[in-house]
């Protein structure tokens, strides 16, 4: 369709390359779409996770092996990538006939594509209070696969009663850590078959209905401030603060789209966002299950539903297709 | 070229990452398995100020987490 060698016109562009974005990539080149992936970094949240065992054709593979092999799949393909964190998206023209949106990133300046597709994942949710920014890798952690070995013999913090912050107490536990306080701010909502192995531990402290306020240290982390429901204040003093609490998605920058109040995109079945011509897939958007399995199939559905508005809207119908020229850009 | 020496843990996927990619650069370095020694931990932390994993030093330069820009640039 375009020649992207001649104008910054692409059919598509993909913001994000985790599993959604790369198999919408693989989707799309192989439609003939002229595709420009746009991404922070291969692999999004997968390269956070050690081993994978539930993505079909694997029995085991390790989670940033499994998007290398994505990545080796994606570029057999002719796609351009471009390593570079998305700062905007518009719509610079909307016709009946054809739309062409401006994709804004903050390296590469402004891309422009026909239909866009948004992968751009999650990432793990913040506290969001004072000493966290300061203390990261100083004691604070959002990887207990990581760095809990750093926490031998140490006396920590778990934040979150969920199963990541169960997992967390568990890693941290099988490395010798001294005592592990659990901070939660509800009651725990971890799976039982977990939370049976870490309140049996002696070494497990659990503070329900907790919440941190503050975390204090000099150049290393060195204690944490929590606050109960009566307004009754603790120091705990900690070498290491493990944050579990969750996922926030990747969407803050989109102010065009709908969300949902936790800020995920709003999609209809076919990966529709409230602006036609512009496609969501994977963990950013609210389909429930945040799987790689599924993230990769929505990333499938939505190049085949981008493709389909492609070939119902496009001029190139009717020739090659638009250049920034021929769009009246 | 400065020496590299890359701080790992066995079960940190970034550091796998990390590891993946200075051998595609054609990058010589020394890894150091923290998990494994804590002499080592307690020396990354006094070099670098940090209890966390990658931890890349190249000479007496540091670069935290997973950064290829800032390790080619202090390659280079």
């Amino acid at each position: 369709m375009n020649s992207p060698e001649h104008t910054d016109l692409y059919d598509l562009v993909i913001i994000g390359a985790g599993p959604a974005g790369m198999t919408a990539a693989v989707y799309a080149a192989r439609k003939g779409l002229q595709v420009l992936v746009i991404s922070k970094d291969i692999g999004g949240q997968v390269n956070w996770t050690t081993l994978v065992e539930n993505y079909m054709g694997f029995e085991e593979i390790q989670g940033p092996r499994l998007m290398e092999k994505f990545r080796e799949q994606m570029q057999d393909e002719k796609v351009v990538y471009r390593e570079d964190e998305v700062s905007q998206v518009q719509v610079q023209m909307q016709r009946k006939a054809e739309s062409v949106f401006a994709v804004t990133g903050r390296k590469s300046g402004t891309q422009y594509g026909r239909a866009v597709i948004i992968a751009t994942g999650k990432r793990p949710r913040s506290l969001g209070v004072p000493g966290e920014e300061k203390f990261r890798g100083k004691g604070v952690s959002f990887c207990s696969t990581c760095d809990a070995p750093l926490f031998r013999d140490a006396v920590v913090a778990v934040v979150g009663g969920g199963n990541s912050g169960a997992q967390a107490v568990i890693d941290l536990l099988g490395v010798n850590a001294r005592q592990v306080n659990l901070i939660t701010e509800f009651d725990l909502t971890a799976d039982q078959v977990l939370l049976e192995r870490v309140l049996k531990d002696e070494r497990v402290e659990v503070y329900r209905y907790h919440q941190v306020k503050e975390i204090m240290g000099d150049r290393m982390v060195q204690g944490l401030r929590v606050v109960d429901r009566s307004g009754e204040t603790r120091d705990l003093p900690v070498a290491g603060v493990f944050i579990e609490i969750g996922l926030e998605p990747n969407t803050e920058f989109l102010d065009i789209l709908d969300k949902s109040a936790h800020g995920e995109v709003l999609v209809d079945c076919h990966c529709r966002t409230n602006i036609r011509g512009i496609f969501a897939a994977g963990d950013a958007t609210i389909i429930p299950e945040k799987q790689i399995i599924i993230a990769a199939g929505e990333g499938a559905k939505a190049a085949i539903q981008a493709w389909k508005y492609l070939m119902r809207q496009s001029p190139a119908n009717e020739g090659t297709g638009g250049s920034l020229v021929s769009a009246g850009i | 070229m400065a020496e590299v020496t890359v701080y790992t843990t066995p079960t940190c996927p970034w550091c796998q990452k990390l590891k993946g990619f200075l051998h595609d650069e054609g990058i010589p370095f020394t890894e150091i398995n923290v998990a494994e020694d804590p002499d080592k931990a307690r020396e990354m932390m006094d070099k670098t100020g940090q209890r966390g994993v990658p931890v890349t030093t190249v000479g007496d330069q540091v670069v935290i987490g997973y950064d290829p820009e800032a390790l080619r640039e202090l390659i280079q």
